[in-house]
């Protein structure tokens, strides 16, 4: 892969780093990072022209493992961190990580308002279903019965319907893929980078360790990519539905898109017909005519 | 200082804030300065509250106790406020079947004080005019007590109400009934200002949230996530309202966590980004301070404090969160922790907030309170000439950019400890500002020496920043402004005052007025008010020798434990005993701080007073 693909374009190795991995063998934070790291080349984007913003977790320590300019922030956190350098500087490509302990618990709120606000950036939502790196307790997307660290009986709370959660929000972009197939994960991704608003991506993660639920076998077995089945991804109803209903199949791909909404930045009054980004505003600024109204 | 009062009084929602907002400004056109001042409870409408003028032509930086005129909205004015009514005050009420008690009687009668009763529902019937016109109606009464003219009352109105003609013309005709009715019915009741003093004339009349917001602008801010919560509200509201002229990024956020993540995300991606918030929203905030410590992201965080634990008095005022503000967050880490005082350091301490953030790549907590918030100051247009714009150790030239190493970014060799900055976006070497402890490109390291090294390089900021940060200011007692230090030589003083914050104005009134007429036993005392800006890193040399040669040295702060005093005493051991401390929820007023100083300038005085407002 050190072919650009571009002339000039970023290649895989430009994204490499020195540091070694350091996740559990079977992990699917590998599949995630590579997939990264591919839909960033493949969309010609090089490492100093993003920024990707980490959770805490396991996937969290991805952050150190590749190039670009990176943040690795307060567990629950990353959105509101995210959001804010968005709208700083709307020209850089941003990519948000958590898992579904940060992201279902800690900071539920700052999804609820990402999705709410829409904000033009990509949100990878590392769904392992457990406190990976806090050693496998369980998290609202846990399975209800199963034991898991701390919780010697399984957990007495009902598992959080995520995708039902998620699309009561009326978001613009729902995908779900998931860690063992790079390819659909890697064209996904791209597909979220371009996205007018926030894209939410749903991982379905493998975790050898302490997920002995949904394996990666499991997924194997159950995931099907809807988009090559014909399914329209404009249509806010059926994707719901096929998001929501994973009993028997579990669907992956772009399931819902639609980009006829402006982004949270694009609906800003103050911003409309500027060209300079709030970062290249900074200066000391005269606030004589402002000190009028005073007298 | 000649100065005269004007306390409006009423439900929340009658109009009490209108009345004193058009009166401020009709007096301060007309020459004269105002220090205006609200209390309010925490409810929308039907709470007791009111808005107290202090008029003078020289500079008023506080309230006074006892009032001049007492205007009453409703009878709670009258069953609460009548005792704040000064000897030969005058009242004006509209509530025509209140009927005074025989004690009030006599009290009123002994005191000299004059009772109006406006027939507001009358006439505004008579004018077919809405309850709100009341408002005006009221006003012009007191603008002819005042000795006012009426010409100058009927220009304000015209501003006002320029774009609203049917409703203009209405508040003409109150104008005309309010003087018709004093002329008839109080001819002869007259409340005497001072001569007037054209210098106040082109003065601004603002609060400190709006002085603040100005110095936010001034400062390059760009960006202002914020949740509403008193006394911090303000300062998002005029932000808000500004956002169409300044084309500024405004986020209401869903909570304080939020705001303060993403003030520090539009930071680190090189905007110039404020959040404020108070107490309970600062609790929030308190982990992504330590957050951007270890990322070593400027930061600017305003917090404005009113009284705690938990809600406390939402609308009242305190000094309480010093501590606070100095020790949040877990971690050790450098901050700087400075206190506005008035306007003037609300609009130039932002600018200067955002330098040192930029300049030692650290969090700077700004404090203010609820009486700085919401005080309405009478202030020179500010001068923007002074103003610096520094932003450090921030690389943005293409050539500069190149050589950069990733491991630049948190090289613990660097000078100072305050090493390259550069944003994302910039084309050169990446890193990853990381918030587990980590090595110099930003890649998690948890080995001792490592661990050790970065810990240095920040903390050794701090020690550089403790150099570059200005010592506390003297006041003198003769000129009540800011000395220059004459060479190294101290002055031996009567009474050295320690504060900081909003307690400077009553403060440097009462010196002001103890220098003039003393009321104490020492004659023509030389005191000097020693004010800390700069509350962390503390400085406290000056404050060692101002002490050493000063007959008393006293505290005066807004809280119950003498929170400077507590770190002044950790600083340098120094252990101020004589303190005049308030935590009630209200400022310091002018006659009672007047009062407390006289008592500490006598040798015999009392070596610990607290306030209550019984």
């Amino acid at each position: 892969m050190s072919i650009p693909l571009q002339p000039n374009g970023p290649r895989m190795k430009d994204y490499s780093c020195a540091n070694k991995c350091t996740w559990c063998d079977g992990c699917g934070d590998f599949g995630i990072w590579t997939a990264v790291k591919r839909s960033l080349v493949e969309s010609g984007i090089p490492p100093h022209g993003v920024l990707l913003c980490y959770d805490v977790g396991c996937h969290g320590n991805a952050s150190d493992k590749l190039l670009g300019y990176r943040f690795h922030g307060l567990h629950g956190r990353v959105l509101p961190f995210a959001a804010g350098a968005k709208l700083a500087n709307p020209t850089l490509p941003i990519m948000t990580f958590g898992g579904d302990g940060a992201s279902f618990s800690e900071g539920i709120g700052h999804l609820v308002h990402a999705v709410r606000s829409n904000y033009p950036i990509v949100f990878v939502l590392h769904n392992n279903a457990n406190y990976g790196l806090t050693l496998g307790q369980a998290s609202s997307l846990t399975w209800q019965n199963q034991k898991m660290n701390s919780s010697p009986n399984g957990i007495p709370e009902h598992t959080l319907p995520s995708m039902d959660f998620l699309f009561s929000l009326e978001p613009t972009f729902v995908a779900r893929t998931f860690s063992g197939d790079i390819p659909q994960m890697t064209e996904v991704l791209k597909a979220a980078l371009k996205h007018r608003g926030f894209a939410f991506v749903d991982i379905l993660q493998a975790c050898p360790t302490w997920n002995h639920f949904a394996t990666h076998d499991y997924f194997l077995e159950h995931c099907y990519d809807a988009n090559k089945e014909g399914h329209d991804s404009s249509d806010f109803k059926k994707a719901r539905q096929i998001a929501v209903d994973t009993s028997k199949r579990i669907s992956t791909g772009i399931l819902y898109q639609r980009e006829d909404l402006p982004d949270f930045y694009e609906r800003l009054v103050p911003r409309q017909g500027r060209k300079t980004t709030p970062v290249e505003e900074v200066e000391i600024t005269d606030v004589s005519e402002y000190m009028k109204m005073f007298i | 200082m000649s100065r005269i009062a004007i306390k409006i009084t009423g439900a929340q929602g009658q109009g009490v804030n209108s009345v004193g907002e058009i009166c401020a400004k009709g007096l301060k056109r007309a020459g004269y300065c105002i220090f205006g001042y609200r209390e309010y409870m925490s409810v929308i409408k039907g709470g007791h509250s009111s808005y107290q003028l202090d008029v003078s032509n020289e500079e008023v930086r506080s309230t006074h106790e006892l009032v001049d005129i007492l205007v009453c909205f409703n009878h709670h004015g009258l069953e609460l406020n009548v005792e704040e009514v000064r000897d030969g005050g005058v009242i004006i009420h509209q509530s025509p079947d209140w009927k005074w008690s025989t004690k009030q009687s006599a009290e009123l009668k002994k005191k000299k004080i004059i009772t109006i009763v406006l027939p507001t529902e009358e006439i505004l019937r008579k004018l077919r005019a809405k309850p709100i016109l009341g408002n005006m109606l009221i006003t012009s009464v007191v603008w002819a007590l005042l000795g006012q003219s009426a010409d100058a009352l009927r220009k304000l109105a015209s501003e006002q109400f320029a774009s609203k003609k049917d409703l203009l013309e209405l508040n003409m005709q109150c104008i005309d009934e309010g003087f018709a009715f004093t002329k008839k019915q109080a001819a002869d009741v007259r409340v005497e200002l001072p001569e007037h003093d054209d210098i106040w004339k082109d003065r601004m009349l603002l609060t400190g949230s709006e002085a603040m917001g100005l110095g936010a602008i001034h400062a390059g801010v760009r960006f202002y996530a914020g949740y509403p919560m008193t006394p911090s509200s303000p300062l998002l509201k005029f932000i808000a309202d500004m956002q169409n002229k300044t084309g500024m990024v405004v986020k209401q956020a869903e909570d304080e966590i939020t705001a303060a993540q993403m003030a520090s995300g539009a930071m680190f991606m090189g905007t110039r980004a404020l959040t404020a918030t108070s107490g309970g929203g600062f609790d929030l905030m308190s982990e992504t301070i330590s957050l951007n410590a270890i990322i070593e992201n400027p930061v600017v965080f305003v917090l404005a404090q009113r009284p705690g634990p938990a809600t406390g008095l939402p609308t009242w005022t305190a000094q309480g969160d010093l501590l606070m503000a100095v020790s949040t967050a877990h971690g050790e880490f450098p901050r700087c922790v400075l206190s506005v005082s008035d306007a003037a350091d609300c609009f130039e301490l932002m600018p200067m907030a955002f330098n040192i953030a930029e300049n030692f790549q650290i969090p700077v907590i700004v404090l203010t309170d609820k009486q700085i918030a919401e005080a309405l100051y009478t202030q020179e247009k500010f001068d923007q000439s002074q103003t610096t714009f520094e932003r450090g150790f921030l690389i943005t030239e293409k050539k500069e950019l190149a050589k950069l190493k990733a491991t630049d970014r948190y090289d613990p060799e660097a000078e100072y400890g305050i090493s390259k900055r550069w944003l994302p976006g910039a084309k050169a070497a990446t890193y990853v500002a990381q918030g587990d402890e980590h090595n110099a490109d930003g890649s998690v390291d948890e080995t001792p020496e490592n661990a050790k090294a970065q810990m240095e390089k920040r903390m050794k900021k701090g020690a550089v920043l403790a150099e570059a940060t200005p010592e506390a200011m003297l006041y003198e007692s003769d000129i009540g402004h800011r000395t220059s230090d004459k060479g190294n030589s101290e002055p031996k003083l009567d009474l050295l005052i320690v504060g900081w914050g909003s307690t400077k104005g009553p403060i440097l009134d009462v010196m002001e007025s103890l220098s003039r007429s003393p009321k104490s036993s020492v004659r023509s005392p030389r005191i000097g008010y020693l004010h800390y800006t700069y509350l962390w890193p503390l400085k406290t040399e000056k404050l060692q020798k101002l002490a050493k040669k000063a007959k008393h040295v006293v505290l005066i702060e807004g809280n119950y434990q003498g929170q400077l005093g507590q770190l002044i005493r950790q600083d340098c051991g120094l252990n101020l005993e004589r303190k005049i401390l308030k935590y009630d929820g209200r400022p310091f007023f002018y006659d009672e701080l007047l009062e407390a100083v006289s008592f500490q300038l006598s040798a015999s005085g009392k070596r610990f007073s607290s306030f209550t407002k019984s």
